[in-house]
């Protein structure tokens, strides 16, 4: 079938997704990780019904590029602002430690199971198997919290004020981790010889750089036109950089944007400019990482799998721990309030999808197929044991609590 | 502020820009040098970053002095293409033709959205007496012109005399083409309206249609004088009859439905143009229509049989701008700079003789119609601009008789490049002359306020 009209008919569908997912008041439907796009481009991808042909997948890498970069660029954008304030220190310094407890964890577990497994992978490649695992699998979604909330009409509640700002702070640690681990193969691609463990600091640099332009450039008021064609330029530019030189288009971009976040006067009105992009960009790139979906990466993918989501849930409830320590509402949820932080946003499934495309066979298929399994899992557990916290909390009565509610994607 | 303390701070904000202008592009020049890039996907994407931000910071940098966007558009394209810096290679520029069609589709659809059929019928008479005299009094003196200046053109000389003809014949032809792309980007830049900026448009897109036509007149005669052994025909004429009225069907069930949804769903509107942009020129592409003039009857419709009109052209708007500014620097790299250092004498003469019959017909035709002293004085000015349409008929011409392919393509492209330069300068002029360019200023970037603090820990 002719590409064109293969991202046409996948534009159609995301259109369509959208629209179903639309917030009215008579409600919509849709989960919040928007795990079930993943699950329609899996179905039409070339493991099932081959419409959209592994040939097709190639050719639109630079399409998928471009949409998970921009996403996460929305995200650095974003990051540590929760209801447009700035999140407070604490928060940033709890999602940071959550992250990294959680990534440890699963990267401990997938790469113990690895060394236990028959794979013909090497110390490099099992590496980069279990990170890649852990930094897309450690990362709570920004609206895990703020979905509920909304839905719930709960407004500027302690504790959910608080989980809503520490959910909005953890896509730090996982994509520092991605830009780590995919310097491991840079020098590879780069007529440079530089040491490895130089490349991350030269992509976060080289992302500052450009932040610094491109604000420079936004310092005056500019005609709207020019300040898209700024934004999308600049955005572009990273991600088409760091992809030819082999670093993290994902991480790139985050540190673009949270560092014209951080220099730039206009940093509200660009995340107003930039948000409703978020949607018409993400469903595609979902129905793509679904369609790019291989079950049959490894033998060994069960006990992969099993052991990195079995990491994540314990994880998140040592989490849960850490955090009722400081947050005494939180304690009223039970020792299992920590599973509250199990839905895995959209932003896993582009790190998934970033390794598949970096490292394309077992470790970008293996680390693909696992982040959306736990996206399935998180997305059983999360909301329901959230809904469970808040209602302890008392910031949920029982019937708002049982309310259908419309849901949206969001990363 | 005082104005020169603004002028101040102008300078200052220029400098800056062409500072961050020269980072931006010493940084791409690196990356060239030690990533081997050339060929690549993934260098696609970088090269449209640098192609909207050049673009953009270019027409402001250019702006100042007077200069339409579009030139400054067409500049950072010529300067970051393959002939000059080459930041940009000619794998990449093919790699980044889908962008040409998206924007052709979004030029189509906005110039035909901005044709009001009520002002139409008022300039009705204007229209029509200046289609037949631009299209017989240029076409004439460029056949005229290119035959006597076959000495100067070596592939020209090799050509029997009746052969001649028949290339100067085609010569004239696309001599008639105007640009309804550099039309449509002066006028959004300027946000221009008035009898001028009405007139120029309604002409151009209309002139598209008689191009078309006038075209598949001049291969059928021609085909005998160019190929000894052909005999008149005038099958060509089957086949565009079914192009034009299958195009304005389309065109007319495609403005239709774009109205309906305008008025029962109007959301993701960048979505939607996606689709039209991409998919459905392709489909059109497929069914052998002219997707320009689709595109252009669905835009009439909309504006004409619904109220969704404002509504549409504020949407194409919206995303259109990012699309020309990618669209016109493309077009400036793909300029064909050693060739056009060759050839611009003989060129400079055609865009010449051009240029002055245009201005000649323009007052002839706006005498006979008795136009407004605006129309009689400028009303040429927007109509000097040629490009992607004059050169994809070239491609056509040289298709059909490759005795004269090569060399004739090699022309056009050099007459297009001066035209495709100078024109978009006299349109802003005119315009401005005209004082129908915008004086309400541009929706600017909304500053905000700062975030509110954080919450207290």
């Amino acid at each position: 079938m002719n590409t064109v009209f293969v991202l046409i008919g996948l534009l159609l569908l995301s259109y369509l997704g959208s629209l179903l997912m639309s917030r009215r008041p008579g409600g919509g439907a849709g989960l919040p990780s928007g795990v079930e796009y993943a699950a329609l481009g899996f179905v039409l991808g070339p493991q099932l019904l081959d419409l959209v042909s592994a040939r097709d997948l190639t050719a639109f890498e630079p399409v998928v590029q471009v949409a998970i970069g921009w996403l996460a660029f929305g995200v650095g954008l974003d990051f540590g602002v929760a209801e447009d304030r700035r999140v407070r220190p604490g928060s940033l310094a709890l999602g940071a430690l959550g992250t990294l407890i959680t990534g440890a964890a699963v990267t401990a577990a997938t790469w113990w199971s690895l060394r236990n497994l028959p794979t013909d992978l090497t110390a490099t490649g099992r590496l980069l198997l279990s990170g890649g695992i852990g930094a897309a699998c450690s990362q709570t979604t920004r609206y895990a919290v703020r979905q509920v909330a909304d839905h719930r009409r709960i407004r500027d509640r302690p504790l959910s004020s608080r989980l809503d700002e520490i959910a909005h702070s953890d896509a730090l640690v996982p994509l520092v981790a991605v830009a780590a681990l995919f310097a491991v193969d840079s020098p590879h691609i780069v007529t440079l010889s530089m040491p490895v463990c130089q490349w991350p600091a030269i992509t976060i640099c080289v992302a500052i750089l450009l932040a610094g332009g491109a604000a420079l450039l936004l310092r005056s008021d500019m005609v709207m036109e020019d300040t898209w064609g700024i934004l999308f330029g600049v955005a572009l530019l990273t991600i088409g950089v760091a992809a030819c030189a082999g670093v993290s288009t994902l991480a790139a971009s985050f540190f673009m944007g949270l560092a014209l976040s951080s220099f730039s006067r206009h940093r509200n009105a660009l995340r107003a400019l930039v948000a409703p992009t978020e949607r018409p960009v993400l469903l595609p790139a979902l129905l793509l990482a679904g369609a790019r979906l291989d079950f049959r990466a490894t033998a060994a993918l069960p006990w992969i799998a099993a052991a990195a989501i079995g990491a994540r849930v314990a994880a998140k409830i040592a989490v849960g721990w850490v955090l009722a320590a400081g947050l005494s509402p939180l304690r009223k949820g039970g020792p299992l309030a920590g599973l509250s932080f199990t839905s895995c946003g959209a932003l896993g499934m582009c790190v998934g999808l970033a390794f598949a495309l970096r490292f394309p066979g077992v470790i970008g298929d293996t680390v693909l197929a696992v982040t959306v399994l736990a996206a399935i899992v998180g997305e059983i557990v999360g909301p329901a044991q959230l809904r469970r916290v808040l209602l302890a909390a008392g910031e949920l009565d029982d019937a708002t609590a049982r309310t259908p509610r419309p849901r949206r994607v969001t990363v | 502020m005082t104005r020169a303390a603004a002028a101040e701070r102008g300078a200052a904000a220029h400098l800056a820009h062409a500072a961050v202008l020269a980072g931006f592009g010493t940084l791409v020049f690196y990356v060239t040098r030690v990533v081997p890039v050339a060929g690549s996907n993934l260098w696609t994407i970088a090269t449209l970053g640098f192609l909207l931000l050049a673009g953009t910071l270019t027409s402001e940098l250019t702006s100042p002095l007077g200069l339409p966007h579009l030139t400054g558009y067409l500049a950072a394209g010529i300067a970051a293409g393959p002939h000059v810096l080459r930041l940009v290679d000619e794998s990449t520029l093919k790699g980044l033709s889908p962008v040409n069609t998206l924007a052709l589709s979004l030029i189509a659809l906005a110039g035909g959205a901005e044709l009001e059929l009520t002002t139409l019928r008022r300039g009705a008479r204007s229209l029509l007496w200046a289609l037949l005299v631009q299209t017989s009094l240029v076409f004439v003196v460029t056949v005229g012109v290119f035959y006597a200046a076959r000495p100067l053109l070596p592939f020209a000389q090799a050509l029997a005399p009746s052969a001649a003809v028949g290339a100067a014949l085609c010569w004239g032809a696309l001599a008639v083409t105007r640009s309804p792309s550099a039309t449509l980007g002066i006028l959004s830049q300027t946000r221009a309206s008035g009898p001028l900026a009405t007139f120029t448009l309604a002409f151009v897109m209309a002139s598209d249609v008689v191009v078309v036509v006038l075209l598949a007149a001049v291969i059928g005669i021609a085909r005998p004088l160019l190929e000894p052994g052909e005999t008149l025909s005038f099958g060509a004429f089957a086949k565009l009859g079914h192009e034009l009225f299958g195009s304005v069907a389309i065109g007319t069930t495609l403005g239709l439905v774009i109205a309906v949804y305008l008025r029962l769903v109007n959301r993701q509107m960048l979505l939607v143009l996606l689709v039209l942009g991409f998919g459905v020129s392709s489909v059109l592409e497929y069914l052998q229509f002219d997707s320009l003039l689709a595109f252009m009857v669905a835009g009439i419709v909309v504006r004409n049989l619904s109220r969704q009109g404002r509504k549409f052209i504020k949407d194409i708007e919206q995303t259109a701008t990012v699309v020309y500014v990618v669209f016109f620097a493309l077009t400036g790299a793909d300029l064909d700079v050693p060739l056009l250092r060759s050839l611009w004498p003989v060129a400079l003469i055609f865009a010449g003789a051009r240029a002055v019959t245009t201005w000649v017909a323009s007052r002839a035709a706006s005498g006979i119609a008795q136009d407004e002293p605006i129309l009689r004085r400028w009303g040429a000015a927007g109509l000097v601009s040629q490009a992607g349409l004059t050169l994809g008929l070239s491609i056509v011409v040289a298709r059909e008789f490759p005795v004269i392919g090569v060399p004739f393509r090699a022309l056009t492209i050099a007459t297009v490049a001066i035209n495709e330069v100078v024109g978009p300068v006299l349109f802003k002029l005119a315009l401005d002359r005209a004082q129908e360019t915008s004086r309400q200023p541009a929706v600017s970037f909304p500053s905000m306020r700062p975030p509110p603090p954080a919450r207290p820990s």
